[in-house]
């Protein structure tokens, strides 16, 4: 069934910094330590990488190339979504492996906040016609506007704060065992309920980390990654889904009412598992982008972990744990671990697949990685380790 | 203490516009919320922009929306001036009108006793002045 043509061979990173702190590093500087960390990971060296695939997180290619002295690229594409993007990017480069156009790619995502916050992402943006109503408004940053989408969920379906919590809770316990995980002390559902609400109903500890680091991944064919250092983790299918329902999500907020209880995911979910002849049942573990707590159990309802409306009493019921129905974000995510735009997911389902991980799922064969809720168009990529 | 959502000034805020967003502005400046509804299919369209998200058709006739009311809302604290100042809210609000099903309109809940905002209460717009044109906010409906 699974005939994956191209498969992550390497994986590489920096450290993770808080917000600011991995100054006087440039952000081009992590970025080639990434890169060269994956390559070598892979087996691979610089003069090997002939592409490139990002997402729409602002990145100089020519900076990137310049760089590290690569010298025959071709292949350099960028998938337009921002975080929602992310897990494109491994769609972007197994297309650019299946296609020929390259052999050795390297999928790189960073962040670097000095000066300025991603928590504030949207009061960044110079006024426009589009977005002066988030001015009138007083919102600056996706968790204030996402709390809009959390509240109207909750008084649709009866989503209690207390399934936030345990969102928050099963990340902390996850990265517990973690030792470079940001925020390791258990939770308790007391700790929680004492968080200062930021973004009513979003408490602080529904907003995740704001931190610094970059990761890099090599993707190769399945062919070649058979002979390289470590067990190949296929990509088994990716969907990337642009539609106007989910729009420029928080910068927007005019979805319908379907869209706007969800985490825009449902047609990228239904392309993915159309796509692979897979569904939820056959995932392992799911890598679900975490920026606020919410968002995960829209998700959950999105990829078909439970239905619509059910996502609060399926994740209090303990089903994300590690020992759950559906193990979500073993490393503790963003929210617990750290964050650079999902790519700690990705390396995440690499070491899951590679049998290596810190809080390793026994057995797990099949990982799903999604892209975050955020402008479309949305993304999702299975990953597997078997053929 | 009964928490008050504050009333934020904008009387420093540029609102920057386009031909498709203009008439909004014109409008509002005479205390009336209108929005662009399609000619061709009569689909409301927001934010105002060039093309019918139904029929893709452009031109657009300007007609009042219906009655406003709370689709979603959150509570924002807003920090003092200093540690000793008394903390303020400031009331975000998705606003939803009976006459347009596709609309939402972003802006801010003023003066109401927090406690008692919930979604789906009526609302009531008024336009308070920016630096170059005035800007629609809300208060729950009496």
């Amino acid at each position: 069934m699974n005939q994956a043509k191209a498969a992550i061979a390497g994986s590489g990173a920096t450290p993770m910094y808080f917000r600011g702190e991995s100054a006087p590093q440039t952000i081009y500087e992590l970025i080639g330590k990434a890169v060269i960390a994956a390559v070598a990971d892979a087996g691979l060296t610089l003069d090997e990488v002939d592409g490139l695939a990002f997402f729409a997180f602002g990145f100089d290619t020519g900076l990137v190339i310049e760089n590290l002295g690569l010298k025959n690229v071709t292949f350099a594409a960028c998938v337009s979504g921002f975080g929602g993007g992310m897990a494109g990017i491994l769609d972007l480069a197994a297309m650019g492996i299946e296609s020929g156009r390259a052999k050795n790619i390297v999928c790189i995502g960073a962040t670097q906040q000095i000066g300025r916050r991603l928590g504030q992402a949207i009061g960044n943006f110079a006024t426009s016609p589009d977005n002066v109503f988030h001015r009138i408004a007083g919102i600056s940053g996706p968790g204030q506007a996402l709390a809009l989408q959390a509240r109207r969920h909750m008084h649709l379906y009866g989503t209690r704060r207390e399934a936030f919590g345990e969102v928050v809770m099963a990340s902390r316990a996850a990265a517990s065992t973690r030792e470079t995980a940001f925020r390791r002390k258990p939770l308790t559902l007391d700790d929680y309920m004492a968080s200062p609400m930021l973004a009513d109903p979003l408490c602080r500890l529904d907003f995740c980390l704001e931190t610094d680091g970059a990761l890099a991944f090599v993707v190769t064919s399945s062919e070649r990654a058979a002979d390289m250092p470590h067990p190949p983790v296929y990509i088994s299918g990716s969907a990337q889904v642009g539609c106007a329902d989910w729009g420029r999500a928080f910068f927007w907020l005019g979805q319908p009412e379907e869209s706007f209880v969800s985490a825009g995911g449902v047609p990228v979910a239904k392309r993915l598992y159309e796509s692979t002849g897979l569904g939820p049942s056959d995932i392992d573990v799911a890598l679900i982008y975490d920026h606020f707590s919410p968002l995960v159990i829209m998700q959950l309802e999105d990829f078909g972990f439970c239905q619509r409306g059910e996502g609060g009493p399926f994740v209090e019921s303990g089903a994300i744990r590690l020992n759950g129905s559906i193990p979500v974000n073993p490393h503790g995510g963003h929210l617990s671990d750290a964050y650079v735009v999902g790519m700690t997911h990705v390396r995440e389902a690499v070491e899951q697949l590679r049998g290596v991980a810190v809080n390793q799922i026994a057995g797990a064969k099949t990982a799903l990685v999604t892209g975050g809720p955020a402008p479309t168009p949305m993304t999702a990529t299975i990953l597997s380790n078997t053929l | 203490m009964t928490r008050i959502s504050l009333c934020p000034d904008h009387s420093a805020l540029e609102v920057a516009m386009d031909q498709w967003s203009e008439p909004f502005w014109r409008a509002g400046e005479n205390g009336k919320l209108i929005m662009p509804h399609c000619t061709a299919c009569g689909t409301f369209r927001w934010p105002p922009r060039a093309f019918c998200p139904e029929c893709r058709a452009s031109d657009v006739t300007w007609a009042d929306p219906g009655k406003p009311s709370i689709y979603s809302f959150t509570v924002l604290p807003v920090p003092g001036a200093d540690k000793n100042a008394p903390p303020q809210w400031r009331v975000p609000v998705v606003v939803e009108f009976d006459s347009a099903p596709a609309v939402r309109l972003v802006s801010v809940l003023i003066d109401a006793p927090i406690d008692q905002v919930a979604i789906g209460q009526s609302l009531a717009v008024e336009w308070h002045s920016a630096a170059n044109t005035k800007v629609p906010v809300f208060r729950l409906a009496r």
